[in-house]
């Protein structure tokens, strides 16, 4: 395998669009990346694209074909990659291995996305067979529930507090102002977030991410080809991709079976772990983590998963500032899926263009100082995660 | 403690049952490891199945629970509930089978649930249909 790196990225701001179709706000993203690159359109060898149910001129999920005939048609192959939300993270890992193979040298990975309004619902089918259909169906759980599961489960098991969710909230916000390509721009107080709907129950309306719409893309090139465009390349050090492993105790429909060990959710755990090996970087090697904080819960809770903070130690981290830019383990520098919003299939890209411009030091008052090495994590319907490591 | 419903229809078939010592959960467990499964499921899932075939099985009532929220907003179809809408408790349930379950909570102040509380089974309403009349669901309740 050959090494590769993050020779452009681009993105379109995250927000809601109404007059501007997701081919556009892709359009936007690519060119953009094609630009930071230095490279022309003509010039791409293959796309892998985060393929969306939601959006598209087609349809289909045929995300990566709308996207080349839109910038012209210029016969390239096209792998239309679905994972749900984590199908950005997905479609890197697969460009990332066309460009590392040998078979390409230039690849370009986009995702986009305008979701309609409200909250993700997964299914849409009405199909008995179907476990979601059946389950809201019989129950009715929308997303935000399953994350207050988690949540309310944390503080039985770990004593955390309302504040101590809210505190991440309001990090989130903190450092998500300063990025112009993020939705929500504004800081709040502990009190302002607590005093938020409460969705359901623990989690209040800014503990939890809305949808969104946005677009993000990079451009993928050999080493050997990127050093006629930069000496400073961005290594993608690692990109993993896992599912779910059987038992884990999250419950993917009605029911699941009681774990042996820890509830986790094991295809994140699987993916970081996989990519931190790989890439040769310890726990304390990284110097940022962008991680998908649907909700302010998996902020606390992943890091510990992953072996990068000890169990239990995640709420102190918060509160003594520890996961600001500045601090031992800054997380989400970006401002995260609680600044953006979720536009699905878009977010594992974002999250890739955040790690170069901090790596490049680009990042200005939310730049991570002397950010070296980075890890990007996301997690989709069906049991998917990924993970990257980019270094400098 | 409130009873268990005995009139009303399913909303889905072939889920639940009232049976002679109480309600049950339908489903399977594999008689090569063991492994439960609700609803029922033709195949094993576990990885490790040394092979077996899935037999019918019924779950519950006895319980603890191990987490739970409340649905604070209506939630989209295709999810039921009467009108006005008011606010619901779902909770996860782990069963002795080594289940763990998803359900609505009946009959449980939430500032009054813990996690490790047992709970137990019963049927009970989930909405009434304009056509079908009043519809049934598993939950559960403080024991």
């Amino acid at each position: 395998m050959r090494d590769v790196v993050v020779l452009g990225a681009g993105m379109h701001p995250w927000g809601k669009f109404e007059s501007k179709s997701v081919t556009a706000l892709c359009r936007d993203a690519v060119s953009a990346a094609l630009a930071d690159a230095g490279v022309a359109w003509r010039e791409v060898e293959a796309v892998a694209a985060a393929s969306s149910r939601f959006s598209g001129g087609k349809g289909w999920g045929l995300s990566g074909n709308d996207v080349v005939e839109d910038l012209g048609s210029t016969g390239v192959p096209v792998y239309n990659l679905s994972a749900g939300c984590a199908a950005g993270g997905n479609a890197f890992a697969i460009g990332r291995l066309l460009v590392a193979s040998g078979a390409h040298d230039l690849v370009v990975v986009v995702g986009g996305e305008k979701l309609p309004k409200g909250f993700i619902q997964t299914s849409g089918v009405e199909d008995l067979n179907d476990p979601e259909y059946l389950r809201q169906l019989c129950v009715g759980m929308p997303g935000p529930a399953f994350w207050a599961f988690l949540a309310r489960r944390r503080m039985e098991e770990h004593g955390t507090t309302e504040r101590d969710f809210a505190a991440v909230a309001v990090k989130a916000h903190q450092v998500g102002k300063h990025n112009p390509n993020a939705r929500f721009r504004k800081e709040f107080t502990l009190e302002e977030v607590l005093a938020s709907p409460l969705v359901a129950d623990p989690l209040h309306l800014y503990e939890i991410c809305p949808v969104s719409d946005g677009a993000a893309a990079v451009v993928l090139a050999s080493a050997e080809r990127a050093r006629r465009h930069t000496s400073r390349p961005i290594r993608v050090a690692a990109s993993a991709v896992a599912t779910a492993r059987f038992g884990d105790g999250i419950p993917r429909g009605l029911a699941s079976v009681v774990p042996d060990g820890p509830t986790l959710h094991s295809e994140a755990a699987r993916a970081v772990r996989e990519a931190l090996e790989t890439a040769g970087v310890g726990p304390r090697d990284v110097d940022l983590v962008e991680l998908q904080d649907n909700t302010v819960y998996y902020e606390l809770a992943f890091p510990e998963e992953w072996g990068l903070v000890e169990p239990g130690e995640s709420e102190r981290m918060v509160a003594a500032g520890e996961t600001l830019p500045t601090g031992r383990l800054p997380i989400n520098p970006s401002g995260g899926f609680l600044c953006f919003g979720e536009a699905t299939t878009a977010q594992g890209l974002f999250q890739i263009c955040e790690l170069t411009a901090q790596l490049r030091g680009e990042c200005g008052p939310r730049q991570v100082p002397d950010a070296r090495i980075g890890l990007a994590q996301t997690l989709g319907l069906g049991g998917n995660g990924t993970a990257v490591v980019l270094s400098r | 403690m409130a009873q268990d419903a005995t009139g009303g229809t399913p909303v889905v078939e072939g889920l639940f049952a009232q049976t002679a010592d109480g309600p049950r959960l339908l489903g399977s467990r594999c008689s090569g490891c063991g492994t439960p499964y609700f609803p029922r499921a033709s195949v094993c899932n576990h990885p490790e199945c040394p092979g077996g075939t899935l037999e019918s099985a019924a779950f519950g009532p006895a319980g603890t629970l191990w987490s739970w929220a409340v649905q604070n907003y209506p939630p989209p179809p295709p999810a039921r509930y009467d009108e006005p809408y008011s606010p619901y408790t779902l909770g996860l349930v782990d069963l002795a089978e080594g289940l763990r379950v998803l359900a609505r909570l009946r009959s449980a102040d939430p500032a009054r649930l813990r996690a490790g509380m047992a709970v137990s089974l019963v049927l009970a309403p989930l909405c009434r249909d304009a056509s079908r009349g009043e519809l049934l669901t598993w939950q559960f309740e403080p024991a």
